[in-house]
């Protein structure tokens, strides 16, 4: 039997692909700059993509591709995560925009300007390749992989593609906030582009003016790849903004009264997708419409004992979802979700894991992290509690700092004699909030 | 440490105001010291905070690609300056 193969772009080779700088990229400059990329990289399996530009991280993305090597996606790009990613397959390197000093790695440097290599379009990728090994916190304190391979991401896409009729935007322009190394970025700011008929825009605007300004860049029909945070904040900003065809916001669930919102401030559809980073996309609802969320053609959901488990043909077994699902006759509602994972601005972990970075320390002997004002638009913020007679605040925090994500370094962190541990050895959040009160009033600090 | 000009204290108010830094006084704000990271610990989410809240207050919009960016936050001092240089309001 032959191998099965797919394309690694449906784009034709005169299709804009991306944007690069104000400078149209097409497909054919995209897959020879690529293929070139592919004839200098190191010898190795697997290699960290860290490029923050998207068309750069679309140039190493094929170009790991081309060459047989496994993209390596992060949690987040704090330099002992990184690390930590790497060290788990030996022999692999990082590929960066920029040599990154921080970074104890091996680095090869993605240029753009590499001399053109010839290559037989379409381009074709087995399916049964491994593409992509994305990482998510772990309740261990190690991040976990999950594999994705080539044929399983395609079929995935292509389900994605026909839910959001993205057909009907093909030669618009997807525009995004959110980086690609997550899977909701890797999925509809890499993925698409290379898969449905739009290119995307190759910044990653921050600013609500930033975003403005990008959007009109880009040309029409536009989608934007967006989170609540974002998407409160530019609907906020009082700015003009450019004509938008959808709108697709993840990472964090979004309010009926944002989403209201930014429909009238763009005068389109704002539409969520339900996901996680072992299953990808699965499902999506128009926040407008009601809670209920209708799962993506060929997504089956079977729940028995407040557990579900999802099957689709993009994935190559029964998913196990964390989220406390009802079931109803035309889709799902979601009733929470695992209490040891955070969502501070769209970016997940278990607190279990940030504890166990935070003991990883030298001369922290213990350590516990508070979910404060967990109901705020950003998801809370964590304040921190540590019993570290030998350092300083001050020691604590640089230590941390290359260990965490910035939305998960704590604010504020108080040092203290000794944590209120119960007989089992837990931490009751009443006696942690008890304690915390105490700390604010001056009291009991060390 | 240098005394606090009326713009930076109110500057400092808002940021305090904005992202509800209940244990903080203006007055705890070192001037020059970094409102990121190691300074008062701030991140991107208190960025769009900021953002916003300061398009309202002074009437115009942040930008990441002004060429001064990362010095625009490098510390409330820094934060001020641009304010007064570019306020509308």
């Amino acid at each position: 039997m032959t191998e099965e193969r797919l394309p690694l772009t449906l784009h034709a080779p005169q299709d804009i692909i991306t944007w690069h700088q104000g400078r149209p990229i097409r497909c054919a400059e995209f897959l020879a700059r690529a293929a070139a990329l592919a004839a200098t990289l190191p010898p190795a399996g697997h290699a960290v993509n860290l490029c923050e530009d998207r068309y750069l991280f679309l140039l190493a993305f094929a170009a790991l591709l081309l060459r047989g090597q496994v993209n390596l996606l992060p949690p987040n790009r704090a330099p002992r995560v990184v690390e930590e990613v790497a060290a788990a397959f030996p022999g692999s390197y990082c590929l960066v925009e920029r040599p990154q000093a921080e970074l104890a790695l091996a680095q090869h440097v993605v240029d753009v300007h590499l001399p053109a290599v010839d290559v037989a379009v379409p381009a074709l990728i087995p399916a049964a390749q491994l593409a992509v090994i994305i990482f998510t916190s772990g309740s261990t304190g190690t991040p976990r992989p999950h594999g994705k391979y080539w044929g399983d991401l395609v079929r995935g896409a292509a389900r994605a593609r026909a839910r959001f009729a993205l057909a009907r935007h093909a030669g618009g322009t997807l525009v995004a906030t959110v980086p690609p190394q997550h899977m909701f970025g890797l999925e509809f700011t890499i993925l698409q582009p290379l898969l449905s008929g739009l290119a995307v825009y190759g910044g990653r605007p921050f600013f609500p003016e930033d975003l403005r300004q990008a959007l009109e860049e880009a040309p029409a029909p536009r989608v934007l790849i967006t989170t609540p945070v974002h998407l409160r904040a530019c609907t906020a900003a009082q700015l003009h903004w450019p004509a938008t065809s959808l709108i697709i916001s993840a990472t964090a669930p979004l309010s009926a009264e944002l989403a209201a919102a930014a429909e009238q401030t763009y005068g389109c559809e704002v539409r969520e997708v339900y996901g996680c980073t072992e299953t990808g996309a699965i499902a999506s609802r128009r926040t407008v419409a009601g809670p209920l969320w209708h799962p993506y053609d060929g997504v089956q959901l079977h729940c028995a004992d407040g557990h579900c488990t999802a099957v689709a043909d993009f994935l190559r077994e029964p998913i196990l979802l964390n989220d406390i699902i009802e079931q109803q006759a035309d889709g799902f509602v979601l009733r929470g979700r695992d209490s040891d994972m955070v969502n501070i601005g769209g970016k997940r972990a278990s607190l279990g894991d940030l504890v166990q970075r935070v003991l990883s320390i030298p001369g922290v002997h213990d350590a516990a992290l508070l979910l404060l004002d967990g109901d705020s638009q950003r998801g809370g913020r964590l304040c921190a509690l540590v019993v570290a007679p030998e350092l300083t605040e001050q020691a604590i925090f640089a230590a941390l700092r290359p260990r965490l994500d910035e939305v998960f370094l704590p604010r504020p962190l108080y040092r203290v004699t000794r944590l209120p541990r119960n007989d089992s050895g837990k931490l009751p959040r009443g006696e942690l909030l008890a304690l915390l009160e105490q700390l604010r009033s001056g009291d009991g600090v060390q | 440490m240098s005394e606090l000009t009326p713009l930076e204290h109110e500057v400092g108010q808002l940021i305090i105001d904005t992202l509800n830094l209940e244990d903080i006084a203006v007055a705890d704000i070192e001037v020059e010291a970094p409102l990121f990271r190691e300074g008062l610990g701030l991140d991107s989410i208190d960025a769009l905070e900021l953002a916003l809240a300061i398009s309202r207050q002074y009437g115009f919009q942040l930008r990441s690609d002004d060429e001064n960016n990362t010095h625009i936050f490098s510390s409330l001092r820094a934060l001020a300056a641009h304010i007064a240089a570019h306020r509308v309001k």
